[in-house]
């Protein structure tokens, strides 16, 4: 065990190892801020540098690049309500109302500090976790997948601050606009209307640029420009952390927690963490009236969940070469290609390599903690500059991020056309971010149905027998019934408040 | 651009019948009951179910007005002119420009002309926005052609590098 630390820790104090990450950590950074582009796409962008770097180098730069663009995403989503990545979405808003009230540094503090204790946690789970929660996960099925799923996508109506029949509308459309497209059980075209550009599906990320950015440009050109923000230094970023990881650490805890259980669940990623962890905080908030308006607390949550997951999503990737994530999809295609085949028998015959993985995380999160502060003090330039220079600037960041996906123009129509699908839906009450939701997990959500219906012969009910899968069953309808309660509660409230009084 | 809740609602109503619909007239696969047919059935109806809800105004109590940020004395209220509305449709045409002009007039041409227009829509001065139009397409066609290797189209004029 000594010995084998010893080796990882001889494996990344090379030039080659220290340079690559620190490089890929603000290359992660700048590309994280940059909205449009996502924590995986610079990932995806980093595979061909890591064709001329040793093994451990080039995952050196994966594990760096991937967990600060996680973080990073946090800076445009506050300063300009636009997340830089997905897994930012979920608590954009509050962020950004955050930094409409004057306490950007706060807003932007709790990023960086709790993405790197959540990224550190999502290390250690990695480390002494690793066996039991990959086995927990491996006995699932289709059918837990399928509710799983599920939950996920009852959380876009849990998060929403609008009517919850619009946010499952808005469910419904995204997964509709999944769809489309030939990855599909039958492998027909559906709902392509003869354009072969349609046959390979909607990109989720054009959609999701085209929702967050370009909607927000289109709302910019019919609104006043905002009141000037005043002119100020940003104060110490770090100052009052401390007494937030006091106050809040019962939060901090269950967001990295569910973090990292999500991080190790196939297909779930940084995005789903900071969904679910978002709306748990709401849900067991003291206070959640104070939701939407800038309060911290669900960021703190959210955002250490979010960075728990990129290290935990790791685990089934290492153990079995599932990945944990599409982050850890393209690093399970790095690891075959320097001979570093994912498997059981990894972590006894190359313990070193895993040992150095995991330091490389932990140097990673630490090192976070004063590039990301650099980052947002730059990034924070972009509060002093006129509309009308940075909406231009994003425009082509939208046309040129949307079309690098596919190096295809058909993404650039995809990202005009979720613009004016987002400003509509928004302007009417419709929630996006659960359109977005769909969106992103429709595909996974249809497989685990279609294939679950098919091993149960189109019976429903193997979906509640199985043990594990009837707990996540009884959630998901839980959470599908409880606005209905709370709407029936209202009602019987409203209905006779005078008996109401009188008990009191 | 708000819309009555009858209008979105029936639109949705639309929607999920046209879903569930072209969802039904799917080939099946052979042998197998369950194919490509089930999943735009299932949510075309309940996106129809939501519509008929939003139709009827389920849910409405819980919708929050968002709360707008009062606007201070002596600023200019937005003009509210008929055609004013139009005016949010100018980044999606924008976006639809550049992909009908970005291959003939290279990428350099098409994103000034794209700055330009979106920098003059948001109220700068030409002092402004020319300067911009000339320096923001080249800053990203580096980052983006030239570090990150994206095949941005050259047209009719190539960057030197």
């Amino acid at each position: 065990m000594l010995n084998t630390l010893i080796e990882a820790f001889a494996l990344i104090s090379t030039w080659e190892v220290i340079i690559a990450m620190l490089a890929a950590s603000i290359y992660g950074l700048v590309i994280g801020s940059l909205p449009g582009l996502s924590a995986t796409m610079a990932t995806a962008l980093l595979v061909p540098v890591t064709f001329y770097l040793s093994p451990i180098a080039a995952i050196a730069t994966i594990v760096a690049a991937s967990s600060m663009a996680i973080f990073s995403g946090d800076i445009p989503g506050a300063l300009l309500r636009i997340p830089g990545t997905p897994a930012s979405a979920a608590y954009a808003d509050e962020a950004y109302a955050m930094t409409r009230k004057g306490e950007a540094e706060l807003a932007l503090g709790a990023g960086v500090w709790f993405s790197a204790v959540g990224g550190i946690a999502g290390t250690l789970s990695l480390m002494i976790l690793a066996p039991p929660l990959a086995e927990i996960a491996l006995s699932f099925s289709t059918f837990e997948y399928f509710w799983l799923a599920f939950l996920g996508l009852m959380c876009a109506t849990l998060v929403a601050r609008s009517s919850p029949v619009k946010a499952i509308a808005g469910m419904f459309i995204g997964l509709l606009v999944s769809c489309v497209g030939i990855e599909n059980p039958g492998g027909v075209p559906r709902f392509t209307f003869g354009l072969t550009d349609l046959f390979g599906g909607i990109e989720p990320i054009p959609a999701l640029v085209g929702v967050f950015a370009v909607a927000q440009v289109m709302r910019a050109m019919l609104t006043p420009e905002p009141p000037p923000i005043p002119r100020r230094k940003f104060g110490s970023i770090m100052a009052g952390q401390w007494r937030l990881t006091g106050k809040y650490r019962w939060q901090m805890t269950r967001g990295n927690i569910v973090g990292i259980i999500i991080g190790v669940l196939p297909g779930a990623g940084a995005d789903m963490a900071a969904w679910v962890s978002y709306a748990m905080s709401k849900r067991f908030s003291k206070e959640p009236e104070k939701f939407g308006t800038g309060h911290v607390e669900g960021l703190i949550e959210a955002g250490a969940s979010n960075n728990a997951s990129v290290a935990s999503g790791w685990v089934p990737s290492l153990l079995f070469g599932i990945p944990g994530d599409t982050i850890a999809a393209i690093a399970i295609g790095v690891l075959y290609m320097k001979g570093l085949n994912p498997g059981p028998t990894l972590f006894t015959e190359k313990a070193s390599s895993m040992y150095a993985i995991y330091l490389m995380f932990i140097i990673a999160n630490i090192l976070m903690i004063p590039l990301g502060i650099v980052m947002i003090r730059l990034a924070s330039h972009v509060l002093r500059a006129p509309r009308s220079t940075v909406m231009p600037v994003i425009m082509l960041c939208c046309a040129v991020g949307s079309f690098a996906i596919g190096n295809n123009m058909f993404g650039v129509v995809t990202v005009a056309t979720f613009g004016i699908i987002g400003y509509v839906m928004e302007a009417n009450g419709y929630p996006v971010a659960a359109m977005v939701l769909g969106i992103v997990m429709g595909t996974m959500v249809e497989q685990a149905f279609v294939t679950s219906l098919i091993k149960s012969d189109g019976s429903i009910l193997p979906f509640f027998e199985r043990p594990i899968s009837a707990i996540l069953a009884t959630m998901a309808i839980g959470a599908l019934i409880w606005p209905v309660l709370l709407w029936l509660w209202r009602r019987l409230r409203r209905g006779s408040p005078a008996p109401a009084t009188s008990a009191r | 651009m708000r819309l009555p809740d009858q209008v979105t609602g029936s639109f949705l109503v639309g929607l999920g019948l046209a879903a569930a619909y072209g969802g039904w007239l799917l080939p099946p696969v052979p042998g197998q009951p369950i194919g490509p047919n089930v999943f735009p059935l299932v949510i075309g109806t309940g996106l129809a179910l939501c519509g008929l809800a939003i139709v009827f105004g389920i849910g409405h109590t819980f919708e929050e007005e968002e709360e707008i940020i009062p606007i201070e004395a002596g600023r200019a209220q937005a003009p509210t002119g008929k055609l004013y509305g139009l005016r949010a449709l100018l980044p999606p045409a924008l976006l639809l420009f550049y992909v009908a002009a970005a291959e003939r007039l290279g990428f350099i041409i098409t994103a000034a002309l794209v700055v330009y227009a979106t920098a003059t829509a948001l109220g700068a001065r030409w002092r402004l926005s020319l300067p911009l139009a000339v320096l923001a397409p080249i800053g990203i066609h580096l980052i983006f052609s030239k570090l990150l290797r994206v095949p941005l189209p050259a047209g009719l004029l190539p960057m030197p590098w």
